[in-house]
């Protein structure tokens, strides 16, 4: 099946099977391993993206349905002029170890971000909580996405 | 409080890569022709092959490669016991064992391939029950185990056995005041990196590299040397950034059976896991354990005796798990001042996955049981949980249940600082209690290597044979380096994971990086500071011994004026003899001890012990028996800490793990060895909304054994002692002890209901 795979504003013309994941669609044809996978049930939140600004784990949805929508990735998350605060925020913070869940969870937070510019400890939790970490505890990347919300 | 003396800021070097993406893990790994593997499993714990048949599979299309245990060298392999093939021979004693391997041109292909082998077998009684298994009549995981090589003191279905024996425990119990006698189960659970293992192996020549997610890249490598019958020096393993083990990814697994596949199919070769795979195939799984215990008590609450013993599921085969009788004696015995001990422990054959080294091995199970015991202890004799510890607690100068003598070590000043930031002995609801366990655990002393380099132009590398799993204790190598040669971190950039570059390490295993290889980065940059003070001393006509090293300048010390740029010195020596170092230094000697130990494996002289005591808050739901974790105190002394950013995060880390193991995280097995709940919707990780406020204390007690500035490990400690003190709390909340781990809600309703019924409520 010939769709157009609009990812981080470039569009990309693949040639899939209907059943291929996002995920492994992304990762294989594109090119773009950022996303990752950590598990085979829709339970670890690594290969978390956003579609049209909403966060999905692109391990369970099909590539083609897709087609024609705004795909966003890690590797969208930077430009030219450098990281953006988020993901300066969990360098600084420390809220990277392995850096395997970091990808999904930079995704889940900017959505998060981008719908609640200052949530509150209890919204971190809420928002983040499809995403497993292991290293962390979680407690530097929730004062990551703490401080990159504007203090006022 | 101590909060550590390097810089409180720090960026890890490959913090970038991780966070745009553009850092490669090993499943992101491709190679032109590159091939698929996929296994073919037993599915069944324990059969004879009756049948094994790969050709139908052979000749499917796409498909290059498929070996059994015919196919490979004739080598049996294993640490303390050489109980493993690298294929299944004639038996299968778990349900993960490799029967078969395939590579084909698509990952589809492979499967359909491995699922086309014909594989008959005839069933065997599955030996589950490591109670039964020892007894004599018990039929055998290895029929043939007398003939294995082996170092371990073993017996019946017995890979490994040890005893700790310190005084006359018959005489102490005899005359003691008080006796106690507890019994503890703990369920096996798993170490669930959030990366599933990924090896691709390419052939050129008589050369393989092997791209793998190990922990431990030289042991992969002697692995695939041992059991393919080649040097060392054709087999590069090299570990792109590596996400998480936790010990998961210890140890010589599926590197070998990937090279093979490649040279088979004169193609490159991928495997990556499935996450089922992950739980089910690895010589890794954090062991269960059966633990009976009895201590005297005189008395004032001295405890003057303690007798234990402690049967280990091994699983089907030994892994890395000689030493774990051993270690978990220990932990039995405990960080405490007990004359008498006498402690035996046993790692008994099942047809279980095999356990081997997850984060602490056997220390949050035997910690749970020996400190649910203690609190148990206390109040037979009616002391508060916390004075008791205070009591018996080892410190500087007492001799532990081992007959090592401390020196200076911070398990008090651990307890006073928990219990103080836990605001212990207020009043709370009557739902909610604070728990409290202390834990110890060794610094392994081992040798390690490293060169450092500094370039004409200045900057700085480090060329080292450590592995870095996510903890950051590679990326603070260049604190050290940078400390030394008076450069800073960031102007050094490290080559690591590689054994074709660096010398060698022991891997991201054991919380030894820091200690070992900070060790050998040290003595590496001493001669890099050597080198530049006498090159600044002919510039500045001044003696060495008078130039010191500071912000990127050497000065004549008094005479600030006198200086001269690092880099200068760089560029003067690359048109001269150039600024190279190599450094391993010798590992710290182990102390004596007193004790006898029958099946020693080294276990019982403790280098540099860290120590640590949480103090938890939980809030026990009587009738659901839903525990809630509503803040951690956790304090430890891990001697110097060196990256304080870098010692929180394994503190926050493994304190969440611990608490996954004390309440969610168990593996369930059905009564023939096979995993009920091999996947993360069934197998419960912690996630961030359960994560409550951890506040943590470095008391910082310098260690004189121990790594650069006197530090100690710290990645596994912090799981030790955490299951223990939610354990403490929900007994005291339901008024009764739970005994079997994890505490899952159905146990705790069980243990509170019980608990009501006996008091009439
Ligand atoms: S890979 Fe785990 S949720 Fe998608
Ligand atoms: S940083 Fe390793 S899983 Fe989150």
């Amino acid at each position: 099946m010939k769709i157009n795979l609009n990812v981080n504003g470039v569009t990309f013309p693949v040639d899939i099977e209907p059943d291929r994941s996002l995920s492994g669609v992304l990762r294989n044809e594109i090119g773009l391993t950022g996303t990752k996978e950590g598990c085979d049930d829709c339970e670890c939140g690594a290969c978390m993206v956003l579609l049209d600004g909403h966060p999905v784990n692109s391990c369970s949805y099909l590539a083609v349905q897709t087609d024609g929508r705004q795909v966003t990735t890690v590797e969208g998350l930077a430009d030219a002029d450098g990281l953006a605060p988020l993901q300066q925020a969990m360098l600084d913070a420390g809220g990277v170890q392995c850096g395997f869940c970091t990808p999904g969870m930079l995704m889940s937070a900017t959505a998060l971000l981008s719908e609640n510019p200052e949530p509150t400890v209890e919204e971190i939790r809420i928002g983040l909580s499809g995403n497993l970490c292991r290293c962390t505890g979680y407690a530097k990347i929730i004062e990551a996405v703490g401080s990159d919300a504007p203090s006022t | 409080m101590q909060q550590g003396s390097g810089t409180t800021k720090f960026v890890r070097a490959d913090g970038p890569d991780k966070v745009t993406g553009s850092g490669r893990y090993a499943a992101d790994m491709v190679l032109p022709g590159m091939l698929f593997a996929a296994f073919r499993y037993a599915e069944v714990s324990h059969a004879r092959i009756v049948e094994l048949d790969v050709e139908a599979a052979r000749s499917m299309p796409g498909v290059l490669a498929v070996l059994t245990d015919d196919d490979v060298p004739d080598v049996r392999y294993g640490a303390g016991v050489a109980d493993r093939t690298l294929f299944a021979r004639g038996v299968v004693r778990f349900e993960g064992e490799v029967v078969a391997a395939v590579a084909a041109t698509t990952p589809e292909a492979a499967r359909s391939a491995a699922d086309a082998i014909v594989f008959e077998y005839e069933e065997l009684p599955a030996i589950v029950d490591v109670e039964q298994a020892i007894e004599p009549v018990s039929p055998l995981v290895h029929a043939g185990w007398e003939d294995y090589e082996a170092s371990t003191e073993r017996g019946h279905n017995v890979a490994s056995y040890s005893s700790i024996t310190l005084g006359d425990t018959d005489t102490a119990l005899a005359a003691a005041h008080t006796v106690v006698t507890s019994r503890y189960v703990a369920d096996a659970s798993h170490a669930v990196p959030i990366e599933p293992r990924a090896v691709l192996a390419q052939w050129e020549g008589d050369k393989v590299t092997i791209w793998s997610s190990t922990q431990v890249p030289f042991d992969a490598q002697a692995g695939v040397c041992e059991t393919l019958e080649m040097p060392a020096n054709r087999v590069r393993v090299v570990v792109p950034h590596l996400g998480g083990g936790f010990g998961g990814k210890c140890g010589f697994h599926f590197e070998a059976h990937v090279a093979a596949l490649a040279r088979a199919a004169r193609r490159p070769v991928k495997l990556v896991f499935t996450r089922r795979e992950e739980f089910t195939a690895p010589d890794r799984r954090r062991e269960g354990m059966v633990i009976e215990l009895t201590s005297g008590l005189d008395a004032d609450g001295r405890i003057v005796a303690r007798t234990g013993e402690v049967l280990i599921d091994c699983g089907a085969y030994i892994a890395d798990g000689a030493f774990f009788p051993q270690v978990a004696s220990m932990h039995i015995a405990g960080p405490y001042s007990i004359p008498n001990v006498s402690i035996e422990a046993s790692l008994v054959y099942t047809n279980h996955q095999p356990s081997g080294s997850v984060r602490a091995p056997t220390a949050p199970q035997g910690c749970w049981a020996v400190e649910s015991h203690t609190d148990e202890l206390a109040e037979t004799v009616g002391l508060d949980p916390v004075e008791f510890r205070r009591l018996n607690a080892v410190r500087e100068g007492a001799t532990g249940p081992s007959g090592q003598v401390y020196g200076p070590i911070g398990l008090l000043d651990c307890i006073d600082a928990a219990v103080a930031s836990a605001s212990y002995g207020t009043d709370l609801a009557a739902d909610e209690a604070v728990g409290v366990a202390v834990g110890w655990w060794p610094t392994f002393a081992v040798p390690s290597g490293a060169y450092v380099k500094i370039n004409g132009d200045g900057s700085g590398q480090i060329i080292t044979g450590a592995q870095e799993c996510g903890t950051g204790s590679v990326m603070t190598l260049c604190q050290l380096a940078a400390e030394e040669v008076g450069l800073n971190p960031e102007d050094f950039q490290l080559v690591y994971q590689d054994t074709a570059a660096g010398p060698w390490d022991m891997g991201a295993t054991g919380s030894q990086t820091l200690v070992n290889n900070g060790r050998a980065v040290v003595a590496a940059s001493q001669q890099i500071a050597d080198a530049l003070k006498k090159l600044a001393a002919d510039q500045l006509e001044a003696s060495p011994d008078d130039i010191e090293l500071l912000e990127g300048q050497a000065r004549v010390v008094g005479t600030p004026a006198a200086s001269i740029a690092i880099g200068e010195l760089a560029a003067i020596a690359a048109g001269g003899e150039l600024l190279l170092g190599h450094g391993s230094g010798p590992p710290p000697v182990a102390p004596e001890i007193s004790a006898t130990c029958v099946g020693d494996q080294g276990m019982a002289a403790w280098v540099a012990p860290q120590f640590s005591c949480h103090a938890i808050r939980v809030k026990v739901d009587r009738d659901t028996g839903v525990v809630r974790v509503l803040s951690v105190a956790a304090a430890h002394d891990s001697g110097t800490i060196i990256n304080p950013m870098g010692a929180q995060g394994q503190v926050h880390g493994g304190v969440l793990m611990g608490i996954g193991q004390a309440l969610s995280e168990g593996t369930v097995y059905d009564d023939r060895g096979n995993q009920m709940n091999p996947g993360l919707l069934e197998y419960k990780l912690q996630t961030i909304a359960d994560a409550p406020p951890i506040s943590i204390d470095f008391v910082g007690v310098a260690a004189p054994d121990g790594g650069p500035r006197g530090s100690k490990g710290i990645a596994e400690a912090p799981n030790v002692a955490t299951a223990a003190a939610i354990a403490n709390g929900i007994a005291k909340v339901v008024g009764a002890r739970l005994t079997q781990l994890p505490m899952k809600p159905e146990r705790v309703w069980e243990a509170s209901s019980g608990a009501a019924e006996a008091g009439g409520r």
